[in-house]
């Protein structure tokens, strides 16, 4: 999962990258309106997060030009709390609004929702043979052991889960796991499923040569 | 005693009270003229048929008779109206009684004997009048009154009737017209009160607009105005403070929350730690700026004003500020002459400041920033002009509101509370000064600071 961080506040762009990054997400950061609203653009994220109040181009506006090319999930934070901005944020195409100070957690929870719904998926746990993936806890059973994931891993999986039934291409999967200070080579895609095939079975994930990975 | 009380109530009593006091004095009067009227006409009468029987006892040469000799045309004056019966009573000088005419009702008292001129006296339903003669005999002569009294009684029980009935009508007009002046009251007071319930867009819509209470709606209705404009205004700055506070309280969160998700390298740790401690200052930074602001709301009293040398605060100014501008390649030209002021140093030194401080803010990379002070006919002006990109007109007005800022955007660079010019303005108007400014887009502002030497 990469999510794009738009936020002109250093000290809470550096810790909310931190922490997404710990979480196993891909983040890629822009501290002005000018520069997400670009990046944005350009990338396929799977979440967006968007302060209201940015240099150059405010939050709403950066909103409203996304959306004339890029249905990306948008999760706004601000500092207001009427509700007003509520309904404005919602209106103009924000899929969650986040008043701050927030929780990480909180954070979390809603961008998984938003990155949920936006796959078209409305479940939290998925069953694929005997292996149940819960995207709320991250947690995976194989026959009902829990298996042990790193958080690469698991987000490649969850990925793979979310577009269950379709083939995901490499350069997909690359995009939506590395973000943009990342230098892992493409190979290293490999490694990650085969270590995930290793630990849940290697019917699991079909290779579809020449076009990607697919769980049916 | 609710009751008592009630203004309407005591309107009414007072009202009543005058109302039955007036009435009752024309009556007793009207009636007391109609009936001296009466009376005096029936005295009239009398005395003249006193004059007539006395005249007709006089003796000529021999001593007097006992009984009138008249002829029957005179005797017909007291026997010959009916309706009118009026009768004579004589008693000799030995207190025998005389002559008695035929229509006298039997048992007349003899009246004591009074000299001097006829005297009157009512008896029941008779008026009499008696005279004691020159030869010592005593005339008396009456007559049944008993129509006249129950004239005077249908007169006495009209005027009483018609009296209570104005009196009523009185009190129910009384009644109607202090309600009538007193709904407003009621109006004001259930608006008052939908006021005192929380809801501050009610106002008092006055009936008649120039009377004593619609003065008082229209005045009440402009304080109602005033106190609903005070009340947003502190609702939206509440609103703001909170909202500046929003954002360091939510870098502290996050930093301390994604800090202690795991065991870190101590590094990291500190890091966290720095960026709270950014986020703290600047948390005190805006709260040491609220407080100054409550407290100049407040309106506490201010310290002994000293005299300032506004040149000298300005190049103060300027020298901490020197850093910020050079920060922002910003330049700083001073020129000063030695102008006085009474104020206090530091809160002056504080305005100067910030506004210097907002003028290097929103200049340009490379701009200009003139601070001017020089000595007025009747006080000191500072002039602070940048070479930024103008304010708008439409948000001109605006810029000494507390949180305001000109762009929707946030500002790059430094962090800006939004209250800096703010606090200026609130500390030039404590001294008796005035602010104001002028901008021309993308040329700059310049703003003029005045205070009187007095």
């Amino acid at each position: 999962m990469r999510i794009l961080l738009i936020e002109d506040e250093a000290d809470l762009l550096v810790s909310l990258t931190r922490a997404l990054r710990e979480e196993g997400y891909a983040a890629d950061t822009a501290t002005d309106g000018e520069e997400g609203l670009y990046k944005a653009t350009e990338v396929s994220y799977d979440a967006i997060v968007l302060d209201v109040m940015l240099p150059r181009l405010d939050g709403w506006e950066v909103l409203e030009r996304l959306r004339e090319s890029r249905r990306t999930p948008v999760l706004m934070l601000t500092a207001r709390d009427a509700a007003r901005d509520r309904v404005r944020g919602l209106d103009a195409g924000a899929d969650d609004y986040l008043v701050k100070p927030f929780d990480l957690e909180e954070l979390f929870a809603r961008l998984r929702a938003i990155i949920r719904r936006a796959a078209g998926q409305t479940m939290n746990t998925f069953e694929i043979g005997g292996v149940v993936v819960d995207t709320a806890s991250r947690k995976v059973t194989r026959s009902g052991n829990p298996v042990a994931l790193t958080a690469r891993e698991y987000c490649l999986l969850e990925f793979l889960v979310l577009h269950r039934g379709e083939t995901v291409t490499r350069t997909a999967l690359y995009e939506h796991l590395f973000d943009e200070d990342d230098d892992s080579l493409s190979n290293l895609l490999d490694v990650h499923v085969s270590n995930l095939r290793k630990k849940l079975g290697h019917e699991l994930i079909e290779t579809r040569r020449g076009h990607g990975y697919c769980i049916e | 005693m609710k009751f008592f009380h009630s203004i309407r109530w005591r309107l009414q009593l007072w009202h009543g009270l005058l109302l039955a006091l007036v009435l009752s004095g024309f009556g007793f009067t009207a009636w007391r003229l109609q009936r001296e009227n009466q009376m005096g006409r029936v005295d009239h009468e009398l005395e003249q048929r006193m004059g007539l029987v006395e005249g007709s006892m006089r003796p000529r040469d021999a001593p007097g008779p006992d009984a009138p000799r008249w002829s029957s045309r005179e005797q017909n004056l007291f026997d010959g109206m009916p309706g009118q019966a009026f009768y004579f009573v004589v008693w000799l000088r030995d207190g025998r009684q005389g002559a008695v005419s035929a229509a006298a009702p039997s048992g007349v008292p003899q009246p004591e004997r009074i000299p001097g001129p006829p005297v009157f006296r009512s008896r029941g339903a008779f008026r009499e009048c008696f005279h004691d003669t020159p030869e010592g005999s005593c005339v008396l002569v009456g007559r049944d009154i008993g129509d006249e009294l129950a004239g005077l009684r249908r007169t006495a029980w009209l005027l009483a009737g018609s009296g209570g009935a104005v009196f009523l009508l009185g009190l129910t007009g009384g009644w109607w017209i202090a309600a009538r002046a007193l709904r407003p009251i009621a109006e004001i007071s259930a608006t008052a009160t939908k006021i005192s319930d929380g809801d501050l867009a009610q106002r008092i819509r006055p009936d008649d607009s120039e009377s004593e209470l619609g003065q008082l709606a229209r005045d009440l209705n402009n304080t109602f105005a005033r106190l609903q404009a005070a009340f947003a205004r502190q609702a939206q700055f509440t609103a703001d403070a909170s909202h500046e506070l929003r954002t360091p309280v939510a870098v502290v969160l996050a930093q301390t929350q994604s800090a202690l998700a795991r065991e870190r390298p101590a590094a990291e740790y500190r890091e966290s730690l720095a960026a709270c401690g950014r986020a703290a200052q600047r948390m005190r930074g805006l709260i040491e700026s609220l407080l100054m602001l409550a407290r100049f709301d407040s309106d506490e009293t201010p310290e002994a004003p000293e005299r300032c040398d506004l040149s000298r605060i300005a190049e103060e100014s300027v020298a901490l500020l020197k850093p910020l501008a050079d920060e922002n390649n910003v330049r700083l030209d001073v020129e000063t002459t030695p102008a006085h002021c009474w104020g206090n140093a530091g809160q002056l030194a504080q305005a100067a400041g910030n506004i210097v401080g907002n003028a290097i803010h929103y200049n340009r990379p490379g701009g200009t920033v003139r601070v001017m002070v020089h000595p007025e006919a009747d006080g000191a002006v500072l002039i602070v002009a940048d070479t930024g990109q103008g304010i708008n007109t439409e948000d001109l007005p605006h810029i000494f509101e507390r949180f305001y800022r000109a762009e929707k955007s946030r500002p790059e660079g430094r962090e800006h509370s939004g209250l800096g010019l703010a606090i200026a303005k609130a500390i030039i108007e404590k001294h008796g000064g005035t602010i104001d400014v002028t901008s021309e887009s993308g040329v700059g502002t310049t703003f003029r600071v005045r205070f009187s030497a007095g």
